[in-house]
């Protein structure tokens, strides 16, 4: 028989085991995430590049239904990124990863306009109302300086200069004519 | 006959510089739109293949713009110069003077083509699809051009006065214009369908659209939007045609 | 002699008003016939009906043996100074009168020489290559006149030829005029000068209100008024104020 101050005890190790357990799943999944290559990032407006990086599941028990975001901000205009033209893939779906496992992340983004940026990786796996951030890496995407794409200056400004020569050559003509 | 009016009508437009003038224009914005899409080009903002297709509407956007405002007045210069008597007391008839006439708007529309063509290759290499855009865009705008200068010669030959033509015509092109511009979700009614079915400007911008984006370049995929275009031309010059018999009876000085 | 001009019951009228009525006109080949009539008689709607400018409600016209339906034939036969004077002021001298003489059908060596002919009959040789813009009232007076005598017409068609000029100017066109006349050019001038007309032309008719009031020299008009001692002024002044 137990006696009523051990049920009492038992009680309250079951409040607080309750309470842990409904604390574990408010909280952000047990994952860290890695960028690489924070270093070689940085471009020029037009690159294409490789982020890679990867996420680990630092926790006791295999997650499920784990997907990572990416998050830019644009440090200088102090704006989130609206990420439609920077990259096609914006959250890539990784499924189950075991505890312990780490997983390769990849995104090819596309470098749209100059400036300096502020990049994160966001993961959320079921049963969790939080996800996890990774650390802030910044780099720096540097103007496109070709003032001549596919060689047009020479047809843009020359088409109208030659027009308006022509124009003068034809107003002399008549003037001589006259 | 009507190649001494054509002759006449192009040193005019040599000569008073007005063409000239509407040439320089035309090559500036030509020069503007080909290096700001092609700078967006660069940053992938733009495929190069919409790149072409919006250089495409706007090439033939400017020249219906010229071509109408040179045919609204070509011929009711002829009245409001007092040169018309003088010019009908000739051999010439009607319809040597206005053949005359329709010639030198097509020439202006030529000459608009020829300038836009340094731009078309630029803009279109490495895509395989130069000669395609100049083909559409010379095919296009001359069936534009026609029926356009054909109902404006028949509006002028109604109104006999260039004020009055040139404020028809522009707002009959901005009629033509305007549901171009309307996104998709809007033109999903019937009415809006069948206007776009008949509006020459759409069959315009629809064709280089399926030329250019989804790369059908035969005459035989174009041909829904051709048909319109040619029914357009023929309607046009059936309402030239009996603008100009009810002139021919009102005579060149009207009745008052 | 068969009549080179021949208007028989020509009418036109504009709205309700009638400008021309009933009008029969015969000119014989080789006159110099005067038309006269005050402002708003008819003059110049008598004449565009006759050069096929205008289509008469009602009437023929021959003009040298051809029905005016024949418009190819009859323009290569006439030539017409009209009322209303446009010019291309860009063009010069040489370039106006080489495009009316392209449209009549005049080219090569033909063309270069009569132009340069009539630029020196009507005393616009100095400026030919001048732009008519240019030019004076009386300096396209004159072009009027040269561009109306490209083709050689047989039968000369003039709306106030001399309005506007000076005194110089009147007596060269009036003498150019009797010069082409004495060439056998049958000569339809319309005029407001009573002068001008009682010196050059051979017979006059007068018109009023639409209405031919009088033909003839100035002999038989002065005998068909009964104002023998009168002049051609008081004879026109009697003609149409009476017919008012």
């Amino acid at each position: 028989m137990i006696k009523s101050t051990e049920k009492t005890f038992l009680l309250f190790l079951l409040l607080i085991s309750v309470g842990f357990v409904a604390h574990a799943y408010a909280a952000a999944p047990p994952l860290t995430m890695q960028i690489f290559s924070s270093s070689s990032l940085s471009g020029t407006a037009g690159d294409f590049v490789t982020v890679q990086g990867q996420i680990m599941n630092t926790g006791s028990k295999p997650l499920g239904d784990v997907t990572t975001y990416l998050s830019l901000m644009d440090n200088q205009n102090k704006l989130p990124v609206d990420l439609e033209d920077w990259s096609a893939e914006k959250g890539l779906y990784i499924g189950t990863i075991d505890a312990g496992q780490t997983l390769p992340l990849n995104w090819k983004i596309h470098f749209v306009k100059a400036g300096t940026y502020s990049l994160i990786m966001i993961a959320e796996a079921a049963g969790y109302d939080s996800p996890q951030v990774s650390s802030i890496t910044q780099f720096n995407v540097s103007p496109k300086r070709n003032l001549n794409p596919k060689q047009v200056l020479p047809v843009a400004l020359g088409t109208p200069i030659v027009l308006i020569f022509i124009v003068f050559l034809l107003a002399y003509r008549r003037r001589v004519e006259e | 006959m009507f190649t001494h009016i054509w002759k006449k009508e192009i040193r005019g437009e040599l000569y008073t510089w007005k063409s000239m003038l509407w040439l320089v224009i035309a090559s500036l914005l030509f020069s503007f739109t080909s290096y700001l899409l092609l700078t967006n080009q660069e940053l992938s903002l733009l495929d190069q293949t919409e790149l072409l297709w919006l250089l495409g509407k706007i090439m033939i956007g400017v020249a219906l713009l010229i071509v109408t405002i040179d045919a609204s007045s070509i011929l009711n210069v002829e009245f409001e110069k007092e040169t018309a008597e003088s010019l009908f007391l000739s051999p010439i008839s009607l319809r040597d003077l206005i053949l005359g006439k329709l010639f030198a708007s097509l020439t202006l529309w030529a000459a608009i083509f020829v300038i836009s063509i340094p731009y078309i290759v630029v803009t279109s290499a490495g895509s395989h699809l130069a000669w395609a855009f100049m083909g559409y865009v010379a095919l296009l705008g001359t069936l534009g051009v026609v029926g356009l200068v054909f109902l404006i010669f028949g509006i002028s030959l109604l109104y006999r006065s260039s004020k009055n033509t040139i404020t028809t015509a522009l707002i009959i092109l901005l009629a033509f214009a305007t549901p171009a511009l309307f996104t998709s979700t809007l033109k999903n009614d019937i009415v809006s369908q069948t206007f776009s079915a008949i509006n020459p400007i759409d069959n315009i911008f629809n064709s280089l659209d399926n030329v250019l984006v989804d790369y059908k370049t035969s005459l035989l995929d174009n041909w829904q939007f051709l048909l319109p275009l040619i029914v357009f031309c023929v309607v046009a010059f059936l309402f030239l045609f009996l603008s100009a018999k009810r002139f021919t009876k009102q005579g060149i000085i009207k009745n008052d | 002699m068969p009549d080179i001009i021949s208007a028989e019951n020509l009418k036109k009228s504009y709205g309700g008003n009638i400008a021309v009525d009933k009008l029969n006109l015969h000119i014989k080949k080789g006159e110099f016939f005067g038309f006269l009539g005050p402002n708003g008689a008819g003059k110049t709607t008598t004449i565009r009906m006759i050069t096929g400018i205008l289509k008469p409600d009602y009437g023929t016209i021959m003009i040298d043996g051809h029905a005016s339906s024949e418009k190819q034939k009859i323009a290569q036969t006439i030539g017409v100074i009209p009322e209303s004077r446009g010019f291309y002021d860009w063009m010069t001298a040489i370039e106006y009168l080489g495009f009316f003489a392209d449209l009549y059908g005049i080219t090569g060596k033909e063309k270069e020489k009569r132009i340069a002919s009539l630029l020196s009959e009507v005393d616009l040789t100095k400026r030919k290559h001048s732009r008519i813009g240019t030019y004076s009232r009386g300096m396209r007076q004159r072009l009027g006149l040269a561009r109306a005598l490209i083709n050689n017409p047989q039968i000369l068609f003039l709306d106030e030829p001399t309005l506007g000029l000076d005194p110089q100017g009147q007596e060269d066109i009036q003498s150019l005029l009797k010069k082409l006349n004495a060439k056998g050019v049958t000569v339809f001038l319309s005029s407001h000068l009573l002068n001008e007309v009682a010196n050059l032309c051979s017979r006059i008719g007068i018109i009023n209100n639409g209405k031919l009031v009088a033909e003839g020299t100035v002999s038989e008009l002065q005998e068909k008024t009964k104002l023998k001692d009168k002049n051609l002024t008081d004879i026109f002044l009697h003609l149409t104020r009476n017919n008012q």
